[in-house]
């Protein structure tokens, strides 16, 4: 199996068994407001008394697809941000689709839920994993 | 607070190159070299100086005083500034604010930048890895992209009102001899160039490069002592992005939107009053924001209004007279003085055939910054009147 490293855990959730991956967003017990990923304070009121909320679907706001990507990123790269409105949090992450279909399969409204997989290969191969998207099933 | 009236007494700045001859040090004394001489002052007599240049891209710590060294210029305050795409702005910012303030007579700010030699030569710049949209591969072009992709969602705009964008710089670029590009594109040659971020292809992206500009400052006595043509700093406006992120109107430049209110208050003008702008044109996509956020256009119309000419010689307003980071080329830290180098030449009737008709005021804007939850790092606009 090949070698591989979760990018910042207290980001996302996989739970064992059925569950479905999910980000973990955090509502700020002094004003109400929901930030992600995880602050030391509030930007807003600088309380550092926070709920965990769990994102699993949400809108797709814009997204495009890169042909020239970072080091250690394969190209093409399809990136999206994608909009929680119940918690009022918009988080920007890679997409997946079936490979060569990025316009049929993906639309800017469209629901989209959280998927964990490899966003990229650091030196010496290992995978990092992260949150992504994809079109909700 | 009582603050004095601010004059451009000298400018300079080196050809905006793909790949420079010389080295980053050497970009920046050129430039200083030039200011000095057109101010037809002695290196002596300033009395700060500012350096932007990007995150020490070239490869030292304290570049200014490597820069300034060797010309003879030190034993007075000096410092290096850093705010991405903004830096040399910023350092023509903090030279207004020494002499507006009365701190000192004649205050000087630099923008240098060698992307062609630094580490990230050849390679798209992007948000810090250790953002969370950094490391997940976001690029700045596919940031620009995002906004663009939503943009043509929204309104009534298309690939190839874009290409307008750059098909129009890359025009006003063929009468400046600074510019990295001069020869001239069509719509279908943006088009059809390949897509560096879906709608942005190569030519509606800026490309990395090379240069130095300065910019001295001074009190209105020491300028009309001088006998050049007055050229006025009305307005010197700074301001840093505020995070959020919930939902923000990626087809809105909120930070740009904040600056230029500031601005325009500043120099107590409106948009009917400018007439020409250098903005942060890095991706096309850049001038329809700018167009609007300035007040050329309402939201939404940026597109319309590049296709009736408004934003060209003859329209409401010239954008990018010099061909803007699409096409001049964008050495980043350098950008900022040197838009406005560019728009002190216009104001003094010097620009030759890019010379924008009976320029009374323009506009220069840069921001600055792929950082996490902020609309952009920095903004920095300067309203220069004569």
């Amino acid at each position: 199996m090949e070698e591989q490293v979760i990018y910042h855990p207290d980001f996302f959730a996989i739970p064992e068994g059925e569950g479905k991956p999910y980000l973990i967003a955090f509502h700020c017990a002094g004003c109400g407001k929901t930030w992600f990923p995880i602050l030391p304070y509030c930007p807003s009121c600088w309380s550092n008394q926070f709920e965990k909320i769990a994102l699993h679907t949400g809108k797709l706001y814009t997204y495009t697809v890169q042909n020239t990507p970072q080091a250690g990123v394969k190209a093409p790269l399809l990136f999206g941000f994608v909009d929680f409105p119940e918690e009022g949090v918009r988080v920007g992450a890679q997409i997946e689709v079936e490979a060569g279909k990025v316009k049929e399969q993906l639309k800017i409204g469209m629901e989209m839920q959280v998927i964990a997989g490899p966003i990229r290969e650091e030196k010496g191969g290992k995978q990092v994993i992260s949150y992504k998207f994809m079109p909700a099933v | 607070m009582n603050q004095r009236e601010v004059y451009i007494i000298g400018v300079g700045m080196t050809k905006i190159y793909k790949k420079a001859p010389v080295s980053a040090d050497e970009l920046g004394r050129q430039a200083i070299y030039e200011a000095v001489k057109d101010a037809g002052i002695s290196p002596k007599e300033i009395q700060s100086i500012f350096i932007g240049e990007m995150g020490g891209l070239s490869g030292s710590i304290c570049f200014g005083q490597r820069v300034c060294g060797t010309i003879g210029l030190g034993g007075v305050p000096m410092a290096n500034v850093e705010s991405a795409c903004s830096s040399g702005a910023i350092a023509v910012h903090q030279a207004y604010k020494d002499v507006a303030s009365g701190r000192c007579d004649v205050a000087m700010g630099i923008g240098v930048q060698h992307l062609s030699g630094s580490r990230t030569a050849g390679t798209g710049l992007a948000p810090d890895p250790s953002d969370p949209e950094g490391i997940q591969g976001a690029t700045m072009a596919g940031m620009y992209a995002m906004r663009a992709q939503r943009y043509l969602y929204e309104f009534d705009a298309t690939p190839a009102d874009l290409a307008l964008v750059a098909v129009k710089n890359r025009r006003h670029a063929a009468n400046n001899p600074y510019s990295s590009y001069q020869k001239p594109i069509t719509v279908e040659e943006v088009l059809n160039a390949r897509t560096i971020a879906d709608p942005l292809t190569l030519l509606m992206c800026c490309p990395n490069a090379d240069g130095g500009a300065a910019v001295i400052v001074a009190t209105k006595e020491k300028a009309q002592q001088l006998g050049s043509k007055l050229v006025r700093i009305s307005a010197s406006s700074l301001t840093s992005g505020i995070f959020r992120n919930d939902f923000r109107d990626m087809t809105e430049m909120e930070i740009t939107i904040r600056c230029t209110q500031k601005s325009y208050e500043m120099a107590g003008l409106g948009p009917d009053d400018i007439d020409m702008v250098e903005c942060h044109d890095a991706f096309a996509i850049g001038e329809f924001l700018y167009y609007e956020a300035m007040g050329f256009c309402k939201h939404g119309e940026g597109a319309g209004f590049i296709r009736s000419g408004g934003p060209d010689y003859g329209g409401k307003v010239v954008f990018s007279p010099r061909g803007g980071l699409l096409s001049c080329g964008h050495p980043t830290g350098c950008t900022g003085t040197a838009q406005i180098v560019e728009a002190t030449w216009q104001l003094r009737g010097d620009a030759v055939a890019r010379q924008v008709p009976d320029c009374k005021a323009a506009i220069t804007h840069v921001t600055g910054g792929g950082v996490y939850g902020l609309d952009n790092a920095a903004c920095t606009m300067h309203i220069l009147t004569r």
